[in-house]
């Protein structure tokens, strides 16, 4: 997956503006070319437990998708934080992943240290293995 | 009823590559049995083993969530456009001593 130094650093302030709690978002780019070209923050709907979980609200999902296609986007991934944990996919990501519709869905993951030091990781979530595997994140300069 | 199916990312190689298909459907679990008689492997990725719409996806027809009218009974008409949505969530495991 590519992206631009400036979307990086966009995702990453994200991750550290919202710490303690888990911040996410949707990537959007051209179907099929494996690059970013926009990132829409969305709110994390997890009510009870925002600090260790998130969840995207599919209505809001729906709004981003629409929007999208009308300047020729799609969704090509997600994003989201792990405040104080490693920037690599839980148990819990990959259970969800598994139950719901995720083959070939890139997923980065930020994990953010102390609400200062975020470190982006990128991920792709194979039905077949029912895991993440790890997928290269290209940032261009 | 002819209706227009947006499909998400993850099940377009099973349509094909289309992100959109046109399917003749008069209720939500016609709709899945008509995409699944056109490219198999819809159902099972859609509902669960009684039928019922599994937790991580969601249909919208037009702007409605179909869990807020009739569930998979919910009734169609032409020219409306159906959504599967994905439902995205995670998260860490929760710390110990948490509150």
């Amino acid at each position: 997956m590519k992206m631009s130094r400036d979307l990086v650093d966009t995702m990453l302030a994200h991750a550290k503006d919202g710490y303690p709690f888990e911040v996410c978002g949707v990537l959007l780019g051209p179907a099929g070319a494996g690059r970013v070209r926009r990132l829409v923050r969305v709110a994390n709907r997890e009510a009870e437990q925002p600090r260790v979980r998130y969840q995207i609200a599919p209505e809001d999902l729906l709004r981003v998708q629409r929007e999208a296609r009308g300047d020729g986007h799609e969704i090509v991934g997600f994003y989201h934080s792990h405040p104080d944990h490693p920037a690599r996919p839980s148990e819990t990501d990959r259970r969800i992943a598994a139950e719901g519709l995720s083959d070939g869905v890139v997923h980065v993951v930020v994990g953010v240290e102390k609400g200062e030091r975020a470190t982006p990781s990128a991920w792709v979530f194979r039905d077949r293995g029912q895991a993440f595997e790890p997928e290269p994140l290209e940032v261009d300069e | 009823m002819a209706v227009k199916v947006q499909i998400p990312g993850p099940l377009r190689a099973l349509a094909g590559g289309a992100a959109e298909v046109q399917v003749e459907a008069p209720t939500v679990k016609a709709l899945v049995d008509a995409l699944q008689a056109k490219h198999a492997g819809f159902r099972e990725r859609l509902l669960d083993e009684s039928g019922a719409l599994k937790a991580y996806v969601r249909v919208f027809v037009n702007d409605d969530d179909v869990r807020t009218l009739e569930g998979e009974k919910t009734l169609l008409k032409d020219g409306d456009v159906v959504a599967i949505v994905p439902a995205i969530a995670g998260g860490t495991v929760r710390p110990a001593g948490l509150v």
